[in-house]
């Protein structure tokens, strides 16, 4: 019983998104509205359990680590956002999870620049390698806009666009599938969840 | 007007029933279409079929989406979670965005429904939401301890209590994370914690990324990736064609043997994503079919435009 409503509010929520496909509407408007406020709804009470508590009551209020007070006081910093005159305080606390995402520039580097460098700079043993060999060079070729891209050096860089144009037709491709694939499911969730027609 | 003409002029509308039409009756009438695996999604499939049977070994599935990418998703999770499930192979799950929460559970008890007797701190345990900004300390204290690093369970249960912890301590023993994932590609994981600890990462993403993640394929940071439905409707096979049958896993046979989904005696949410994938196969004809059709009429109204100058 509870889950034939919850399948019937889901669909009618469903029905009432794809309703702008027709156009825009007050069930679509009202089904966008709903999304935002559940999510909202949803993360305050589970950041509180699992944030708030283990993390800043608990700690200061039961084990007496008063430290703690002061991250939680620059933590606070974060709503001057909204007030014009105190809005540089809120760039303190910003400052510190700048720190963080400096702290992973060394390790990134490794992972998504060395690395890949060193793969690509392995001994051409068949045609894939010699295919990324050419892709590789030809590419770093086009981007190089210090020279006119004319004569064999046109070619070349021509055959960087062909390189890219095919990567940009396969992201597409992928793009493609994966939004049919969200459609997919809805459906899915429609016929056999709801309707149970299968 | 001709006829191309008037393909030029057709509302809009008339193309999303089109497509609504070729989406929802393969939906409704299921047929047989072949799965064919390919070697990221066989990499995975093999590298957690090594840990079955060990109590000393465990696999470790980090959700970092919400329900928007639940379709491509879901169906991957949950043909990871019934092979484990079904080979012995012991989980850890963990979500570091709020909206996942859910999603977690309602990946294990989906597939706990088919396997009653697989028990919370024993086979799996579901570490549950845990703060992004906890994200990193957890990443790379696991290295050392997860117990130490995550400390409780969803449940609140001290992870060191548990009896699934006896023989799992570090990455040393949960030997690989897999990202499944809407906006990255278990990046985090091959940042920090693989080069540090070793540690095998793979990643099951929405189809989007897929050509962004490949590179790390081919230098070995991912072990693997499931991209997309086609990953998930591929897992699904492997699952249905090995782990079920508690079969040693053979690529050439995973790669010439059919399973058919017609069969009534799989459930249908394990072949959800091989269902889908008949529906995009037909949809992908009719798009190529317009892109062809938009084609001709563009070239056909070019030359006549031509001709009139």
């Amino acid at each position: 019983m509870l889950e034939n409503i919850s399948n019937l509010v889901a669909a009618f929520l469903t029905l009432s998104i794809f309703s702008f496909l027709w156009k825009d509407n007050p069930f679509y408007r009202f089904a966008e509205h709903l999304l935002v406020g559940v999510s909202m709804g949803y993360a305050i009470p589970l950041v509180y359990k699992n944030v708030f508590i283990p993390f800043l009551y608990t700690p200061i209020f039961l084990q007496r680590q008063y430290a703690l007070i002061f991250p939680a006081i620059l933590g606070t910093f974060f709503i001057f956002r909204f007030n014009r005159k105190l809005a540089w305080l809120s760039r303190y606390p910003i400052v510190f999870s700048m720190g963080i995402i400096g702290m992973g520039v060394p390790l990134s580097m490794h992972a998504s620049v060395l690395v890949q460098m060193r793969s690509a700079m392995l001994p051409i043993m068949d045609i894939n390698s010699f295919i990324i060999f050419i892709g590789t060079i030809t590419i770093l070729l086009y981007f190089f806009f210090s020279k006119s891209h004319e004569g064999v050096y046109g070619k070349f860089t021509k055959i960087g666009i062909w390189y890219m144009m095919i990567g940009f037709g396969a992201s597409f491709g992928y793009t493609v599938m994966a939004r049919l694939s969200l459609l997919i499911g809805r459906i899915q969730f429609l016929v056999h969840d709801f309707l149970k027609l299968i | 007007m001709n006829f191309f003409e008037k393909l030029q002029a057709l509302d809009r509308r008339w193309i999303y029933l089109l497509v609504a039409l070729a989406i929802t009756i393969p939906l409704v009438v299921v047929f047989d279409s072949k799965t064919y695996t390919t070697t990221p999604t066989e990499n995975i499939y093999q590298l957690i079929d090594s840990y079955a049977g060990r109590d000393d070994r465990a696999i470790m599935i980090d959700f970092l989406h919400d329900a928007s990418t639940m379709s491509e998703l879901f169906p991957m999770e949950v043909a990871i979670l019934r092979h484990a499930f079904q080979r012995k192979v012991k989980v850890f799950t963990i979500c570091f965005l709020e909206t996942a929460a859910p999603l977690v559970d309602y990946a294990i008890n989906t597939v706990k429904e088919e396997f009653p007797d697989i028990q919370s701190g024993v086979d799996y345990i579901n570490i549950g939401y845990k703060p992004g900004a906890l994200y990193l300390p957890i990443v790379l204290g696991m290295g050392d301890d997860i117990s130490e690093a995550v400390k409780t369970d969803a449940e609140g249960r001290q992870l060191a209590n548990l009896p699934m912890m006896e023989k799992i301590k570090n990455y040393n023993e949960m030997n690989l994370v897999i990202e499944t994932s809407g906006s990255g590609f278990g990046a985090s994981w091959f940042v920090y914690a693989r080069p540090r600890f070793g540690v095998n990462v793979a990643a099951g993403i929405t189809a989007v990324m897929a050509a962004d993640a490949y590179p790390y394929i081919q230098t070995g940071q991912l072990v693997g990736i499931l991209a997309g439905l086609k990953g998930a409707a591929e897992y699904e096979k492997l699952v249905d064609l090995f782990a079920i049958h508690d079969k040693p896993f053979s690529r050439e046979i995973a790669r010439t043997t059919h399973v058919s989904i017609t069969d009534d005696t799989v459930p249908y949410k394990f072949k959800a994503a091989r269902i889908g994938m008949n529906a995009q196969t037909v949809v992908h004809i009719l798009i190529i079919l317009f892109i062809v059709i938009g084609n001709i009429g563009y070239f056909i109204e070019r030359r006549r435009n031509k001709e009139l100058n």
